[in-house]
C-alpha cells in the first residue's frame, strides 16, 4: 500500500518535473525566437545606416549583428526539433532568413562597390517582396504556437503538482491511519493478553483450592471411616456382651434343667425318700444324655464364634486407635530398639530353635512404638511361621539410601506363595498352613503404620524358600509429613 | 445412723441392665435399684426439677454409669454429678464396653471411683460384678454434705 502510494507520489513528483522542464523549454524556444528576431531587425536597421550613412560602426554592427543570427537559427532549430509544426515553422523561418541574409549580403556587396542607388533598390525590392513581413509573421506564429504550448504544458504541470500534492497528503494520511490501526491492534492484543494472563491465573488459583478441597474431603473421608470404624466395633460389642451373657446364662439354665431332668428320672427308681444327689453327679442317660451333649455342644459353638467376633472387634478397634493416635518423632537408636525387642522373644525364639542375627543398623528419627510394633509384630512372624524341625535363623540388615533408612527382616521359615503376597497385608487375611493362632492382624497393621510414618514395605518370599519383608523409612521423619499424610 | 444405699443404674441397653442386676443380686446384694434406660430421666431423677440436686440432699446412693447413652455422654453425667455438691460423694462406678486407655483416663479424673470394662469374656464380667456387690455391701455410703 504504502509502495504504491510512495511509487504513485515519485512518479509523479518526476512528472511535475518534466512538465516544469517542458514550459522552461517552450519560455527557452520563445524567447530564442524573439532573439533571433531581434538580431534580424538588428542587422536590418544596422544594414540601412551604413546605407545611409556609410558609417563603419554600423558595418561593423551588421556583421555582429549576422554573425549572431546564425547560432540563434541553430539554437531554435535545435530547440524546437521535438515539435513537428515548430520544426516546420522554423525551417520556414530559415529559408526566409537566408533568403533575407542573402538580400543583406547583396545590398552590402552594392554598398562597398559604390552603388547606393542599386542597394537602395534591392533594399526596396527586399521590402516589396516582404521577406522581413514572412520573417516576422513566421516568428509571431512560432511564438503564438510556443505561447499555446506554454499555457498547455502549465496546466500540464500544475495538474501533476497538484496530483502529487494531492497523493502526498493521502499517503500521509493512510499512513497516519495505518498508525492508528496498529495501535488500537496493539492495545487490543495487549488487553487480550492482560485478560488471558488474568484468566491463567485465576484457573491457577482455582486449581489451588481444588487441591486443597479435594485433600481436605479425602481427609475427612479418611476421619469418617476411621470414626465409622472405632463407632461400628463399639457399637457391635454393646449386642455381644449381651449375647455372651445370656448365653452364659441359658448354659447355667441348661445345666439347671438337665440336673432337674436327671433327678426326676431317677426318682422312680430310687424312691422318694431317697435324697436328691449332689448337683453334677448325676448321671444323665441315654437319650436324655444325647439332647444334654447337643446342647452343650450349640452353646459351645455360639461362645467359641463369640469370642471369636470379639477378637476381630478388637482388632478393628486397636487398629482404629492406632490410626487416631498422634506419633512423636524422636530420635532411634535402632540397634538398641531392636535388641530391646529381641530379648523379650527369647522364650519364643528358644522354644522355636531359631537364632536372630543382629547386623548393624542406621538410626532414624521416628515414633519409638510404632517402630517397636512394626518390628516386633515382623521378628513374631519370622519366629512364628519357622520351617517345622527346620532349627530357624532370622537376620536383621540394614542400611541408608537417598535420605532412607532400609531395613530387611529375613529368615529361612516356610516362605509365602507368591499369590498370596498382596494378601497377607489385607485385614484378617492369612496364607499358608492355618496352624498358628492369630487373627490376620499384624501385618496389616504395620502397613498401616509405615505407611503413616511416610515409608513403604514389600515382601519377596518363595514357599519353602524363606522370606525377606523390605521396610523403608525416611530418616528424618517430622510431623508435618504426617501432617501431609492425613 | 446407716441408711440403705439405693442403687441408680443408667444403662441404655436392657440386656445388660438384666445382666448387671442378676450379677448384683446373685452376690447378695439386696439393695433396691432404680434403673434408667436414658440420660435425661436418669438426670432429672438426680438433681430435680429445679437441677439443684437438692432432692437427693442426704440420700446414700451408688450410681452404675453407663457411657454410651441415646440422648447424651455418659462422661457429661459423670461430670455433673462430680460437680454438685448433693452428690459428689456418692460413688460412681463407670461401667462400659469402652476400654479405651484415654477414655478410662479421663473418667478418672472426672472422679469415678471405679471403671469396669463390660468384657465379652462373660465370667470375668460376672466375676467384676459379684464383687463390686460384696463391694457395696461393706461400704458405707458417708452422709451427703449438710
Amino acid at each position: 500500500m504504502l509502495t504504491v502510494i510512495s511509487a504513485g507520489s515519485v512518479y509523479l513528483v518526476n512528472k511535475a518535473r518534466e512538465d516544469s522542464k517542458w514550459v522552461i523549454h517552450t519560455i527557452e524556444v520563445e524567447n530564442q525566437v524573439n532573439a533571433l528576431l531581434l538580431e534580424v531587425r538588428r542587422a536590418e536597421s544596422a544594414l540601412r545606416g551604413y546605407l545611409l550613412t556609410l558609417g563603419p560602426e554600423f558595418q561593423t554592427d551588421y556583421e555582429k549583428a549576422v554573425a549572431a543570427i546564425v547560432p540563434a537559427l541553430d539554437r531554435v532549430r535545435r530547440l524546437s526539433g521535438d515539435n513537428a509544426a515548430q520544426r516546420e515553422s522554423t525551417e520556414k523561418l530559415s529559408a526566409a532568413i537566408e533568403t533575407r541574409l542573402g538580400q543583406f549580403a547583396r545590398e552590402l556587396d552594392a554598398i562597398k562597390q559604390g552603388q547606393p542607388d542599386m542597394a537602395m533598390a534591392l533594399a526596396r525590392q527586399a521590402a516589396a517582396e516582404g521577406t522581413t513581413t514572412t520573417i516576422g509573421n513566421v516568428a509571431v506564429a512560432m511564438i503564438g504556437e510556443e505561447e499555446r504550448l506554454l499555457r498547455l504544458r502549465t496546466a500540464n504541470a500544475d495538474r501533476s503538482q497538484t496530483l502529487a500534492a494531492s497523493m502526498t497528503g493521502i499517503g500521509s494520511g493512510l499512513v497516519v491511519l495505518l498508525a492508528l490501526i496498529s495501535i488500537w491492534l496493539v492495545r487490543r492484543s495487549a488487553l487480550a493478553r492482560d485478560e488471558a494472563e488474568n484468566r491463567l491465573r485465576e484457573a491457577y488459583a482455582n486449581l489451588e483450592s481444588v487441591v486443597s478441597e479435594r485433600t481436605a474431603d479425602l481427609r475427612e473421608a479418611n476421619d469418617e471411616i476411621q470414626r465409622f470404624a472405632y463407632i461400628v466395633s463399639h457399637d457391635l460389642r454393646s449386642p455381644l456382651v449381651n449375647i455372651m451373657g445370656f448365653t452364659s446364662e441359658l448354659d447355667e439354665l441348661g445345666n439347671d434343667i438337665f440336673r432337674r431332668i436327671g433327678s426326676l428320672a431317677q426318682v422312680p427308681a430310687d424312691g422318694p425318700t431317697l435324697a436328691p444327689a449332689g448337683p453334677g453327679e448325676i448321671a444323665l442317660e441315654g437319650a436324655d444324655k444325647q439332647l444334654s451333649e447337643d446342647f452343650s455342644e450349640a452353646l459351645g459353638f455360639i461362645k467359641s464364634s463369640i469370642a471369636k467376633m470379639d477378637r476381630l472387634i478388637s482388632a478393628i478397634l486397636n487398629l482404629t486407635r492406632e490410626g487416631r493416635r498422634e506419633f512423636q518423632p524422636v530420635k532411634i537408636a535402632t540397634s538398641e530398639l531392636i535388641e530391646a525387642i529381641v530379648s523379650t522373644l527369647a522364650h519364643q525364639t528358644a522354644e522355636a530353635q531359631a537364632e536372630i542375627h543382629l547386623e548393624p543398623l542406621p538410626n532414624v528419627v521416628s515414633d519409638r512404638l510404632a517402630l517397636e510394633q512394626i518390628f516386633s509384630n515382623l521378628i513374631d512372624n519370622a519366629i512364628k511361621y519357622l520351617k517345622p524341625g527346620v532349627p530357624g535363623e532370622i537376620r536383621i540388615r540394614g542400611r541408608t539410601k537417598l535420605g532412607y533408612a532400609i531395613f530387611e527382616i529375613s529368615d529361612n521359615g516356610r516362605g509365602i506363595d507368591a499369590r498370596d503376597h498382596q494378601r497377607i497385608f489385607e485385614l484378617f487375611r492369612r496364607a499358608g498352613t492355618q496352624d498358628k493362632p492369630g487373627q490376620g492382624i499384624g501385618l496389616a497393621h504395620v502397613r498401616a503404620l509405615v505407611r503413616r510414618l511416610g515409608g513403604t514395605m514389600s515382601v519377596s518370599s518363595e514357599l519353602n524358600a524363606g522370606s525377606t519383608f523390605t521396610i523403608t523409612l525416611p530418616i528424618a521423619w517430622n510431623v508435618s509429613n504426617r501432617n501431609a499424610d492425613r | 445412723m446407716t441408711q440403705p444405699v439405693t442403687i441408680i443404674m443408667i444403662e441404655d441397653d436392657e440386656g445388660h441392665a438384666r445382666l448387671i442386676e442378676r450379677n448384683i443380686r446373685r452376690s447378695g446384694v439386696n439393695n433396691e435399684i432404680v434403673s434408667f434406660k436414658n440420660g435425661t430421666d436418669a438426670m432429672q431423677h438426680l438433681f430435680g426439677a429445679d437441677g439443684s440436686g437438692l432432692v437427693q440432699k442426704g440420700n446414700a446412693l451408688l450410681i452404675l454409669l453407663d457411657l454410651n447413652l441415646p440422648d447424651m455422654t455418659g462422661i457429661d453425667i459423670l461430670r455433673q454429678i462430680k460437680e454438685n455438691k448433693y452428690l459428689k460423694a456418692s460413688p460412681v462406678v463407670v461401667l462400659t464396653t469402652t476400654d479405651d486407655s484415654q477414655e478410662i483416663k479421663r473418667c478418672y479424673e472426672l472422679g469415678c471411683n471405679v471403671y469396669i470394662t463390660k468384657p465379652v469374656n462373660y465370667e470375668n464380667f460376672a466375676n467384676a460384678i459379684r464383687q463390686l456387690g460384696l463391694f457395696f455391701s461393706v461400704i458405707q455410703v458417708p452422709p451427703a454434705a449438710p
